[in-house]
């Protein structure tokens, strides 16, 4: 996209995000040719809506459309997406003696779609299935975040449509597209914080002064502005090359940021933002189930060091 | 040594053949001694290379034409540094102290006086350094103290500076000194460029926490600078200061994090496998991955001519960051090597993880750095 068109689109995206969630979303996004816009430029298209979505604290299908899109190009209108279920990036499904066994996870417009493409394992190999919506069981997950609306999905049906073949090399890079996506909602949901407890710093008053002149809600703020900025850097990296380690960092790097923006932004909004009448909790619960989607900061971070112990190399260096 | 073609506007092809000139001339360039090496090894060294390079050209890439240098991108002396970081030639802190003076006296020197200098800096057969901080006056930069006084000779300095880093073996000081009343705060700076030659100057080195003397303290006593060898204008050496800090959080940090690299990747490759915990190897590999991250930005911002500013105390601060917790990975992973070993090796190791203490101290503490993020980048406000 040139930057023209870009700033519109980001705007657009921007106001559809703020305004609509949910299926209202979905059909934003429809309209506003997203589904085009990932396949002619992920980065851009990717990156925008996340970070928005984020810091809007509204929720859509489109992590399962980047998934889809990964695998098997444009599933075509009517399939939705079954996601990994929570903590990893196991496919959701398996294949056993000819029955197809799924849990996972999906977002709530999987209802409105006929049929649902589920990654299955079968042995060593992998491969695509799609199944009717209807053969599957869809239960509303309530959890920290019953806004984000993700269903829990399982299955135990008959494989009768043909699958198609995915190569773990494919799964690996689907799973890190997703994980990008991901860790951008988590930057917005972290700016989102941030931005709060800004405006709380400088409009509080406690001993005759803004708060925000105190050194040690200060040092909070501007540790939260490194922590974010950090993650930002991970990601504008990750999208130079999007490698399956680089996105795993980026992804870790932002779900332990996103914590470490909600404890200090919690601290410096205090009692005002324990309530549920202040917007901070929703980006709270947001961040701790975007933390453990496709694997949270600690697990990604673990297999990681574990992996370089392994082969005593580091991953490769970023270059200029 | 061969000659080749140094092109400097074109990333890739500079890098391919510099390394391909540093591989082939290896055995030149290399240091004559084990480990780390004492610091009058360390400055020996730094000369070679810098003397070698520049001749070869690569030392000139990026650098303004009218300087001695060939022009074409910044990025060049980036990679420069992260090349030589990566093959130990030089002690990267050395190596960057260029990155961080010459880039203020090309801007606020008198043309034909930078004109002069520079290229004995960058040719290594100068070395320069940096006359900031006080006794008196450490982070709160802008009380400083030793005073210059306009007489008909010149400008007239007495006072004292501590913590010059090589100063011991410097032939000029970018110095900061007090030409206003003390109560004009930052409005009463100005930058000298002094020679450290001038009667008037002593140097005493102190050795410092990790081994060597890298810093002195400078006592000037009525000493004669010429009004030629100002800095920008009178009154406006805090501006110098504020441009100049930037620059130490520029190039010299995509150096350092090629270094850091380095030694990770040779703790990984010695420590034996139960003294490393992979959760934590896994953070400490992730946060110098971002401070690479981030400083790769700011090296393309830089290269791009937009002017730096307080976004680059985030660099500082990661750099900070990821030091530390390399070397205290280090301490913990090789702790025999660091605390009782007496070879080479160990004590490089235990040197330098000495010296990453330092780090959220130097070119502005841990702390200024949240406070200047604070205000500039989040709005904060006043802090009182
Ligand atoms: C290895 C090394 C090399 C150096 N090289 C040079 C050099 O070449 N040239 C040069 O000019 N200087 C150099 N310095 C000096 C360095 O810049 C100062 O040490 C630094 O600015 C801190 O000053 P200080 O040590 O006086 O600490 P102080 O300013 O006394 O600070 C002590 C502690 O108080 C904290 N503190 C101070 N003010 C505040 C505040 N407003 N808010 C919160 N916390 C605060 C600091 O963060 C620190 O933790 C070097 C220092 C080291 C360690």
């Amino acid at each position: 996209m040139d930057p023209e068109d870009l700033v519109l689109f980001e705007r657009s995206l921007g106001d559809a995000a703020g305004r609509a969630t949910g299926s209202g979303l979905d059909a934003a996004l429809d309209q506003l040719g997203w589904r085009d816009a990932l396949a002619d430029d992920p980065s851009a298209a990717v990156s925008l809506l996340f970070e928005q979505q984020g810091a809007a604290g509204t929720t859509s299908s489109a992590l399962g459309l980047v998934l889809a899109d990964a695998l098997v190009g444009n599933a075509g209108p009517g399939t939705g997406t079954v996601l990994p279920a929570i903590g990893g990036c196991t496919p959701p499904g398996t294949v056993v003696a000819g029955r197809l066994r799924v849990r996972g996870l999906a977002p709530a417009g999987l209802v409105d779609q006929p049929s649902a493409l589920v990654v299955a394992s079968s042995g060593a190999d992998l491969a695509a299935v799609t199944v009717p919506t209807a053969s599957l069981g869809l239960r509303a997950i309530g959890g920290v975040d019953p806004e984000l609306g993700l269903l829990e999905v399982t299955g135990d049906v008959d494989r009768t449509r043909p699958a198609r073949a995915v190569s773990p090399a494919t799964w690996a890079a689907a799973v890190a597209l997703a994980r990008l996506a991901v860790a951008h909602e988590l930057v917005g949901a972290s700016r989102a914080m941030l931005g709060l407890a800004c405006d709380h710093a400088r409009g509080r008053l406690q001993f005759g002064r803004p708060i925000a002149s105190f050194q040690a809600v200060r040092h909070r703020l501007a540790e939260t502005q490194v922590a974010i900025s950090t993650a930002e850097a991970m990601l504008d990296a990750a999208w130079l090359d999007t490698t399956p380690e680089r996105s795993a960092m980026a992804k870790a790097v932002a779900g332990r940021q996103a914590r470490t923006t909600a404890r200090h932004c919690q601290q410096v909004l205090a009692g005002m933002g324990f309530t549920v009448e202040h917007p901070f909790h929703r980006y709270v619960r947001r961040s701790l189930v975007l933390d453990a989607l496709l694997g949270t900061a600690a697990s990604l971070t673990t297999s990681l060091g574990a992996e370089l112990i392994d082969r005593r190399q580091l991953p490769p260096l970023l270059p200029l | 040594m061969t000659g080749v073609e140094v092109v400097a506007d074109d990333l890739v092809e500079f890098r391919a053949s510099l390394d391909t000139w540093l591989d082939a001339n290896g055995a030149v360039l290399a240091p004559g001694y084990e480990g780390a090496g004492e610091l009058d090894q360390q400055m020996d060294q730094l000369a070679k290379v810098k003397a070698l390079l520049f001749d070869a050209g690569w030392g000139r890439a990026g650098w303004p034409e009218r300087v001695g240098g060939l022009g074409g991108s910044t990025l060049t002396r980036a990679y420069l540094g992260e090349a030589l970081a990566a093959r130990d030639l030089v002690e990267p802190g050395l190596f960057s102290m260029t990155e961080v003076l010459a880039p203020t006296v090309i801007e606020y020197a008198a043309p034909a006086l930078a004109a002069s200098v520079v290229p004995a800096l960058l040719r290594g057969d100068e070395t320069w350094c940096q006359g900031f901080s006080e006794p008196d006056t450490g982070s709160n930069l802008a009380a400083l103290a030793c005073r210059a006084v306009r007489t008909d000779d010149g400008w007239r300095v007495t006072g004292e500076k501590l913590w010059t880093s090589l100063a011991q073996y410097a032939d000029r000081c970018v110095l900061l000194v007090r030409t206003g009343t003390t109560e004009s705060a930052h409005r009463g700076i100005t930058a000298l460029f002094v020679d450290m030659d001038s009667p008037g100057i002593t140097v005493r080195p102190i050795g410092t926490m990790h081994g060597g003397a890298e810093f002195s303290e400078l006592f000037l006593d009525d000493v004669v600078v010429p009004f030629s060898r100002t800095l920008g204008d009178e009154g406006a050496g805090w501006t110098v200061a504020m441009d100049l800090l930037p620059y130490e959080r520029s190039t010299s940090l995509w150096h350092r994090a090629a270094f850091l690299h380095r030694r990770l990747q040779e703790a990984l490759e010695s420590a034996p496998p139960e003294a490393l915990d992979p959760s934590r190897l896994g953070e400490v590999t992730e946060l110098l991955y971002a401070f690479r991250a981030r400083s790769r930005g700011t090296q393309h911002r830089m290269a791009d001519g937009d002017r730096l500013g307080p976004e680059t105390s985030i660099d500082k601060v990661l750099l900070a960051t990821a030091e530390q917790a390399v070397f205290d990975l280090v301490a913990d992973a090789l702790a025999p090597e660091v605390t009782t070993g007496d070879d080479p090796r160990s004590r490089r190791w235990r040197s330098e993880y000495l010296y990453s203490r330092a780090a959220s101290i130097y070119g502005g503490s841990a702390e200024i750095q949240r406070n200047i993020i604070a205000r500039r980048l989040l709005d904060l406000g006043d802090d009182r």
